[in-house]
């Protein structure tokens, strides 16, 4: 077994370190095995589809990885090292971010206080809201997000200015690593592209990103690699440039046993 | 090369995430469509207030002399200080019907510790106060820790305060004579007199015709607790977190906000509030009836509405409420002196509540 944190070359020949390792992670819900004995890794600067049909334990994985659950058994490696993430909390301060199928906004408020909800800053007392404003400008402008103003009221927004505000809250809170769960499941063809475009960009700027989508032609779109759960395991890792929509779509279901 | 960017429409922001390695970059700090809707409402009801004003003022010429406002200032003084801690209330996602019930409890609690006990008026006042806290708390840790709708939650502790004040004190009103600074302080008057200023208790120490101004103190407790409230709940992280709470409670707790402790915290002060608003009540009129209060929730949850915060949470402002509130004394002020029957104030009230709300609506399908 590989030591966690030794580097693993990718096609191009450059080190792709993995900065996330999990290894043997196993999760019981009850009697029902969401997750069996699964290693899984995540390479510095890349982005990663986690792909699988409903009940595979996409879902599962991502949670483990963003603090919500805890594995029963095996371990999380970030930077080499063992980490534990007791609540989502931790796991944000260890720079993961996720971005959730709801994308959990208030609609009712504006650009600026979503981009830094329960994380306003501060000036003595009150809100620095100056501050919030410029930083939440920056974030914006970094991201090459178009919205036109800070102050606009996120309900008011389209699918995929929302979706937007959601990744830039991402990236605004540190995220190292962010992942996405079904970033585009919910927008049109237009907007979809936008939102792939934006992941881009985020790749651009060193993130690390994990992506779940049923979507395999956005997957084939964006990903560097892509990792197959199929029944609570790990099927399998492939570079994009190696395979095809075909293989992927039967290791899903399990053709390849066949 | 930046390229300050304006949207005048929805449309327009429909397309605009453009992406690309060096493309122009936005953000106009005009006010777009949404911000101008969220004043335009504030504004309306500010229209509607002035308008009121001026209608008044015209209608009858009882209406725009001092005493008359300062009237009308004093009648709606205990109302909007309740109505402050409801604004938070609904603003977090929950409302509180039991305010009327327990402002009646807390008005037999002030009497009876400071006429009947007769406690130290300041330990008696902080009672009274803690005492409202306290019913704050149980029904804001009964709706969050058990999960209760705070309607049905509130709703059952509306009959349980009302049975408990007309309990303690047999059915029967409490007389408060006790002379004292802090009374005063509470529910006297500033007297402007003969070109000096005094704190004077609810008799009058001069001549009626030397009286150059009577105004009554509770008109500055209203003020001070707007200004202070209205100022936490939109300038501070708290009210930050209290729009968060009403606006998305999941999105709220997923960034790390105790929405529980958010909402527990809106409703001992709500009852906070009502103790203190109690206190003043006898301090003023110099008794505690058990009776007090019937139908007085109502009367702030309309002061609310009106005054623009809805109550699906995450939005509303203090400065609305005062509005609603203000807008609530000149409906029963001008019924009085335009001579129209006392009965036709809950219909006009009604009527308004319907109007701002349907008003509310028709104003946001629009801007959709």
């Amino acid at each position: 077994m590989e030591q966690p944190g030794a580097a693993v070359a990718t096609p191009n020949g450059a080190a792709g370190r993995p900065i996330l390792e999990l290894k043997g992670i196993s999760k019981f819900f009850g009697h029902v095995r969401a997750l069996q004995d699964v290693d899984f890794d995540l390479r510095d600067g890349e982005v990663l589809a986690l792909v699988g049909d409903n009940g595979a334990g996409k879902s599962t994985l991502i949670k483990i990885i963003s603090g919500v659950y805890q594995p029963d058994r095996g371990a999380i490696f970030l930077d080499g090292k063992q980490v534990h993430f007791p609540n989502p909390g931790v796991a944000r301060d260890h720079g993961i971010a996720t971005v959730y199928q709801d994308l959990a906004l208030v609609d009712q408020r504006d650009v600026a206080a979503n981009l830094f909800l329960g994380r306003e800053p501060r000036k003595g007392l009150v809100v620095d809201r100056r501050k919030m404003v410029a930083d939440s400008e920056q974030v914006l402008q970094d991201l090459h997000i178009r919205i036109p103003s800070v102050f606009s009221l996120v309900g008011f927004l389209s699918g995929g200015q929302r979706q937007a505000v959601a990744i830039g809250r991402a990236v605004a809170q540190g995220g190292r690593i962010i992942i996405m769960d079904e970033p585009t499941a919910a927008l049109g063809i237009e907007q979809s592209r936008h939102v792939l475009d934006l992941i881009h960009r985020l790749k651009a700027e060193g993130h690390s990103v994990i992506i779940i989508s049923h979507n395999l032609r956005h997957v084939f779109s964006v990903a560097d690699r892509i990792t197959v759960m199929r029944g609570g395991h790990n099927v399998g890792t492939r570079l994009k440039g190696e395979t095809t929509g075909e293989e992927i779509v039967k290791m899903i279901v399990g053709a390849e046993m066949l | 090369m930046a390229e300050v960017v304006e949207r005048q429409s929805w449309e327009d922001a429909e397309d605009s995430i453009a992406l690309g390695v060096a493309g122009p970059t936005f953000t106009a700090r005009k006010l777009t469509a949404a911000e101008r809707f969220a004043r335009q409402r504030e504004l309306g009801i500010l229209a509607a207030a002035v308008l009121m004003f001026i209608l008044l003022s015209v209608a009858t010429d009882k209406f725009l002399t001092l005493n008359n406002i300062l009237n009308v200032a004093r009648q709606i003084s205990l109302l909007a200080i309740v109505a402050a801690g409801m604004t938070y209330l609904f603003v977090a996602g929950e409302l509180d019907l039991s305010v009327g019930s327990t402002y009646a409890m807390g008005v037999i609690a002030f009497a009876t510790f400071s006429a009947k006990w007769n406690l130290n008026p300041l330990l008696a006042l902080l009672a009274t106060i803690a005492f409202g806290a306290l019913v704050g708390l149980v029904n804001g840790l009964v709706t969050t820790k058990i999960g209760m709708p705070s309607f049905i939650v509130t709703l059952g502790m509306l009959s349980v305060m009302r049975g408990a004040a007309l309990l303690a004190s047999n059915g029967w009103p409490i007389s408060m004579n006790v002379p004292g600074l802090l009374f005063d302080v509470l529910g006297g008057n500033i007297l402007i007199a003969n070109g000096r200023v005094a704190l004077i208790g609810t008799t009058l120490t001069v001549p009626p015709a030397a009286v150059q101004a009577l105004i009554p103190v509770q008109i500055f407790w209203m003020l001070g607790i707007l200004l202070v409230l209205g100022f936490v709940l939109s300038r501070t992280p708290f009210g930050y977190h209290v729009y968060s709470t009403g606006g998305n409670k999941e999105a709220a707790k997923r960034a790390g906000i105790n929405t529980d402790r958010i909402k527990i915290i809106c409703f001992m002060l709500t009852g906070g509030l009502v103790g203190l608003a109690a206190s003043i009540l006898v301090s003023w009129l110099h008794t505690g009836n058990p009776n007090t209060g019937v139908g007085f929730e109502l009367d702030v949850i309309a002061a609310v509405i009106i005054g623009g915060t809805n109550l699906f949470g995450g939005a509303g402002s203090i400065f609305g409420t005062f509005l609603g509130a203000a807008i609530t004394g000149m409906i029963s002020n001008g019924l009085v002196l335009l001579g129209a029957s006392a009965f036709f104030e809950p219909v006009a009230k009604g009527l308004i509540i319907v109007a701002a709300v349907a008003l509310d609506i028709l104003i946001r399908s629009r801007q959709k």
